[in-house]
């Protein structure tokens, strides 16, 4: 049950909605029960007796008690239906507070089909948690043990009956199908989580796949994953409709019971018979009441599924101890012997790093593709904890620093951005709520996207965008943002050459002195940067403006003259 | 339009069985009300012993165990019904997004179609699990109860006839406005799925730009939208359980009325027909109860079932290919007067093509001005508005799909990587057997292998989604190597070295340069040395041939090409 915590927690916060629910749910189970007992009484008195009192007293119970039951009914669902679905709310803003953080390293541990299946799917079937979990066995348990105590005036022995088929149908008969779809271990849910996987995948992968005619693989897998999920729904679909027969064999065998009791109890004259007909009907009607716990044990091992699986994702918490401020003041970087590698890795992405950037110098960091470019950006992004040495950002240790304060101060441009599914002014909003129509123009126009209109459609991942054009909008929204500290993935590796040549004199235009930490390939144009650094597997084996490392004629000058070859 | 009744009707077997089933209940239940009443008959009024009565016990039980077998033989049909359609309905939605071309295949969110084959899909299992059975016992058992209610009193039938007539009415009337409703919440759940895929996939940049709290926000209100939606929606569907409720205790009073009248006043009914009448009417009603809320839960399935027949009746364009075999290679390609044009926006040529056997063909341009979208044109990934491509003069239209894409290579610009090993990563670039050497051979060339060697499993180390993570460079290197493990006749690179630095370009030009001897390549380079030795360069701009000719040529024919060469040799940052 521990596993269920948050749910429950998060379901007491409806406490109103769901004691009205409960209320109500326990008036219309009585009522139904009144009702049945009350006909079963007074056709039983009629057959005995003429006198019209018992005519009218039944017609105005029968009304009553039916009224009251529908009402009632009618009013439980909807309080019970809308505390789930406010709490299906709260569920999914829970979730999402406690993912957040997690965010960048998210999709080395899981595939976004998974998370999708788990964030919508799993945390959607948490809703089921009060209708089919929570509520049925109280309600039920509230009317059980009342038509119990009713039952008990007229037989001790009849009531006990009822009272062993409420423990059979509600507590053993759940219990033991609890017991066995935890061993069945329906794997529904994870199966779910594959298909999605692979579905998302698919989609996500079509042209790679259609290039390599991988289509029809795929799609054979996919429809083995389908089969799987729908052979794991169709066992739990099964075992829940044992379950729905089990429990309602048991309930008619409770009404067998009372009736052979009742009737052996009035033909050995323990009971008046006029009771024995309104007995045998509280026993039908009370166990009218019981279908929903026959679907108790698959929604509870279900339920118990999906937080365990949400739990798994958000377990251990991020970022602690990083609540500082950033000071006012111009905002260098200072790195010593800074190590870090990615975690389950031996190699160190970064070695020994030392460097500074100070505030409003424009550093171009350049080296051979994987020796840790894109690593140093993720240390001055506050993404990387580093492993050791420090880090400080205006004289305060970074690893301390609230991170969305850094950020505040930050255009940042990845070598891989997203875009929203959207439009092009929706996709810029999200650099700068505040732009303007105008500074949007602006901004388009700078990287040479004028011809854009704010309300042109932008697809998923920006799919229906050139290459180029992407990293261009991924500009165009750094420079609406116009903080001090520029960080550039290969912002224009995609961009001919005559574009990417206007927009970085745009952004030296409007970033005039700002700090600049650009990542580059293209070494021809860096004797304007006021650093340059070379990095190789992880290290740093140049630093300094273009004379010096020129002068020194090592790496940097090596590539130099591979350049001049290429351009002869 | 998706007809799931066809869908459950075309299982005969399955049909059978539930109308089987469904009156085997139908006669438990009266079997069952019977032996009730003849029993508390007997000891109630007839004074009779209880070993007299012993014997309807064994009637009763045997009653009870035939009504739980026949609703186990019932629900046990529903949910098989219910998989099979599930997973025809599956089939064909993947076939359909398989047969999409690729323009359509960008439209539209993710994880809006994944909810589709999960969700959508999933909400129409009701349909065959509850709502037919429900159906088929519902058009069933009443009538057997009806007619042993006439049977046994007729007034009683007579009155069950006038007042259930009611209820199907009203619950037409508060269906049709569920309907509607119900076909929006679908709607709405289907794009919180795909808003919430897209949110999850940008959450990095999401965060970057502090919008985090903002979507926060977002989920709590479109969720509580939500709520507010699926409240009208159930709100009705409640109301419409309440009218159910109330006709059927209306009915049910009436009787009782008509029933003690006559028991008290009249004294012309026996206890035995009030008592068996009134187990029976509550019996009745409660199938049609189930039956109005199995027919809610259909409602809902329908919602759904349109949301699928959307997506499988959706038109689409296919390209065009034939049934060939592939010429002799190495192949001359001739695309004539090719155009092609996105639904609304940009247009691309006409183009003209032409490359001899083995030959270099560059493609260069301003960022958007259609190199990818000709490359995805002369690919076969998108049909062309018109023109031809020709490969040895025969029309690629009249050649083989599996053919053409078994000699092609294609790196794209953004390459994709697959959730799996480095190696099956690589591997998926060929359909054919592949030897260990081969593997490594292609890894080398691709200039990726001396990273994989460093790799702590290799080959076999997970990459892509739930992967290693890798650098930029690393992801580019990996999807070219597929294109050397294939040797392919005809190749398409699109900017297949934009990401490296210029040492890594050079070896792997020098491996490009090798692939290209027996294959006919297609290079789309920003940066312009790439591209020096082909010999043809395109020049793009606008959708539009500018120019065309080798790098002499241009050198002295078209002053651009000459501004874009000297900008890129003064730098970019300059
Ligand atoms: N998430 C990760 N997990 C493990 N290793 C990683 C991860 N991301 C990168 N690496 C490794 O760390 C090293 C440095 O990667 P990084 O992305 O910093 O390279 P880079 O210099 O930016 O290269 P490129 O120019 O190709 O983008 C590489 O060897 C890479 O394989
Ligand atoms: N799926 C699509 N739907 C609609 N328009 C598209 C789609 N894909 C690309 N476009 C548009 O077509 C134009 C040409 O795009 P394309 O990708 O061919 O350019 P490109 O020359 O490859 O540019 P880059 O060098 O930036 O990659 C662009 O304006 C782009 O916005
Ligand atoms: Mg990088
Ligand atoms: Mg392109």
């Amino acid at each position: 049950m521990k596993e269920l915590k948050q749910v429950m927690l998060l379901t007491v916060r409806e406490k109103r909605d769901v004691s009205i629910a409960i209320f109500f749910g326990f008036l219309a189970g009585i009522a139904g029960v009144a009702l049945m007992a009350s006909s079963g009484y007074l056709i039983s008195k009629a057959a005995l007796t003429s006198q019209m009192t018992i005519l009218i007293v039944m017609g105005a119970c029968l009304k009553l008690f039916g009224l009251v039951s529908a009402l009632s009914r009618y009013a439980e669902r909807l309080f019970s239906h809308r505390a789930t679905f406010t709490m299906l709310s709260n569920l999914r803003v829970s979730f999402f507070e406690r993912l957040e953080p997690h965010a960048p390293q998210l999709f080395q541990k899981y595939r976004s089909g998974d998370l999708l299946a788990r964030i919508v799917g799993d945390v959607e079937s948490l809703q089921n948690f009060l209708l089919r979990v929570f509520y049925p066995p109280v309600v039920l348990g509230i009317v059980f043990l009342s038509t119990i105590f009713f039952a008990s005036f007229f037989s001790f022995t009849i009531a006990l009956v009822i009272a062993a088929g409420m423990m059979l149908t509600i507590v053993a008969v759940p219990a033991v199908f609890a017991w066995r779809q935890r061993k069945i271990d329906s794997a529904t849910r994870a199966s779910r989580a594959a298909l999605s996987s692979e579905a998302a995948e698919f989609l996500f992968g079509f042209r790679d796949l259609k290039i390599y005619q991988q289509l029809d693989t795929k799609e054979q897998q996919l429809a083995a994953f389908s089969k799987d999920y729908a052979e794991q729904q169709r066992k739990v679909g099964l075992e829940e409709n044992l379950s729905q027969s089990v429990n309602g064999f048991a309930a008619l065998l409770v009404s067998f019971f009372v009736l052979g009791l009742g009737t052996y109890f009035v033909a050995t004259d323990q009971l008046d018979g006029l009771y024995l007909a309104m007995l045998v009907m509280i026993s039908l009607a009370v166990f009218e009441n019981v279908p929903p716990m026959a679907v108790f044990p698959a929604y509870f091992e279900d339920n118990r599924k999906a937080a365990v699986r949400l739990e798994e994702i958000v377990a251990e918490e991020r970022n602690k101890g990083k609540s500082l401020e950033l000071s006012n003041g111009p905002l260098d970087f200072k790195l010593e012997g800074v190590s870090f590698a990615y975690p389950d890795e031996e190699r160190p992405a970064l070695q020994d790093v030392s460097l500074t950037f100070k505030a409003g110098t424009k550093t171009a960091i350049v080296g051979p593709s994987g020796s840790g470019k894109s690593t140093l950006l993720q240390v001055l992004l506050n993404i990387a904890d580093v492993d050791s040495g420090d880090v400080a950002v205006g004289g305060i240790p970074l690893q301390k620093v609230r991170q969305e304060s850094l950020w505040a101060a930050m255009n940042v441009v990845l070598q891989e951005n997203h875009f929203f599914y959207g439009t092009i002014r929706s996709n810029l909003m999200i650099a700068n709520e505040e732009a303007t129509e105008e500074a949007m123009r602006n901004a388009l126009n700078n990287v040479q996207l004028g011809h854009f209109a704010l309300d042109m459609k932008v697809s998923e991942k920006g799919a229906n965008l050139s290459g180029g054009e992407k990293q261009r909008l991924a500009i165009a929204r750094a420079l609406l943002r116009s903080k001090p500290i520029w960080l550039l993935d290969e912002p224009v590796s995609s961009v001919d050459s005559s574009t990417a040549h206007a927009i970085y004199q745009e952004l030296f235009a409007q970033g005039k002195g700002d700090t600049f930490v650009i990542i580059s390939h293209d070494l021809s144009g860096l004797e304007q940067m006021d650093q340059i650094v070379v990095m190789e597997q992880g290290r740093i084996i140049e630093t300094g403006t273009y004379k010096e490392i020129m002068k020194r004629q090592g790496y940097f000058y090596g590539l130099k003259q591979i350049e001049k070859s290429i351009f002869a | 339009m998706l007809d799931l009744k066809q869908l459950a009707y075309e299982r005969k077997n399955r049909m059978a069985w539930l109308i089987v089933a469904s009156l085997l209940k139908g006669v438990a239940m009266i079997g069952q009300a019977l032996f009730f009443v003849w029993i508390a008959d007997a000891v109630f009024l007839k004074d009779a012993s209880f070993r007299e009565v012993l014997p309807y016990f064994g009637g009763l039980l045997a009653a009870i165990l035939i009504r739980a077998a026949s609703g186990y033989a019932i629900g046990r049909t529903g949910v098989n019904l219910a998989s099979e359609a599930k997973s025809t309905l599956r089939t064909k939605l993947t076939a359909s997004f398989a047969g999409n071309p690729l323009q359509a295949s960008v439209q539209g969110q993710s994880g809006e179609k994944v909810s589709l084959l999960l969700d959508a899909v999933d909400e129409v299992d009701a349909y065959f699990s509850k709502y037919i059975p429900q159906m088929v016992q519902s058009a069933i058992i009443p009538v057997l109860l009806l007619i042993v209610i006439f049977s046994q009193h007729w007034v009683t039938g007579l009155i069950i006839l006038i007042t259930a007539p009611f209820i199907p009415v009203f619950m037409a009337l508060v269906g049709i406005k569920t309907k509607e409703k119900a076909d929006a919440q679908m709607e709405k759940l289907g794009r919180f799925s795909g808003t919430f895929l897209d949110v999850l996939q940008g959450l990095t940049t999401l965060k970057l730009f502090g919008r985090a709290e903002q979507q926060k926000q977002v989920i709590k209100k479109s969720s509580l939208d939500f709520r507010d939606a699926t409240m009208e929606v159930l709100k009705s569907a409640f109301l419409s359980s309440l009218m159910l409720e109330y006709i059927s205790m209306l009915s049910m009073g009436i009787i009782a009325l008509e029933i003690g009248l006559r028991l008290v006043v009249y004294d012309n009914l026996t206890f035995f027909t009030a008592f068996f009448v009134m187990i029976l009417v509550p019996d009745f009603f409660n199938l049609l109860k189930d039956f109005g809320s199995a027919f809610h839960t259909g409602r809902g399935s329908a919602a759904a079932a349109k949301r699928l027949a959307a997506e499988l009746e959706k038109e689409r364009q296919p390209v065009a290919f034939g049934q060939a075999e592939m010429p002799e290679q190495p192949f001359a390609i001739n695309v004539n007067a090719l155009s092609f044009q996105y639904e609304d926006g940009f247009g691309l040529g006409p183009i003209e093509i032409a490359a001899s056997p083995g030959s270099r063909l560059a493609i260069i341009g301003k960022s958007g001005s259609g190199k990818t979208t000709l490359l995805h044109a002369i690919a076969g990934l998108l049909p062309l508005q018109d023109g031809q491509i020709l490969v040895n003069g025969i029309p690629r239209s009249e050649i083989a799909e599996t053919s053409w894409f078994d000699h092609l290579s294609y790196i794209s610009q953004n390459p994709y990587l697959f959730a799996g090993t480095i190696k099956e990563n690589i591997l998926i670039g060929t359909s054919q057997q592949t030897s260990e050497e081969e593997l490594t051979e292609a890894a080398r060339k691709a200039g990726i292998l001396e990273m994989v060697y460093s790799l702590k499993q290799g080959f076999e180390t997970p990459v892509g989604e739930a992967g290693r993570g890798l650098s930029g460079g690393e992801k580019q290197r990996i999807a070219l190597a597929r294109a050397f493990l294939k040797k392919p006749s005809l190749i398409l690179f699109d900017e297949p070295t934009s990401g490296l630095d210029l040492y890594t370009e050079k070896v792997l030009q020098e491996a490009i340069e090798e692939l290209g001897r027996d294959a006919t390549i297609v290079t789309v380079a920003h940066r312009l040395h790439t591209v020096r030795n082909s010999d043809v360069i395109l020049v793009l701009a606008d959708g539009k041939a500018a120019a065309k000719g080798s790098h002499e040529e241009l050198l002295e024919t078209y002053s651009p090409y000459r501004e874009m060469l000297a900008i890129q040799q003064g730098g970019v940052l300059q």
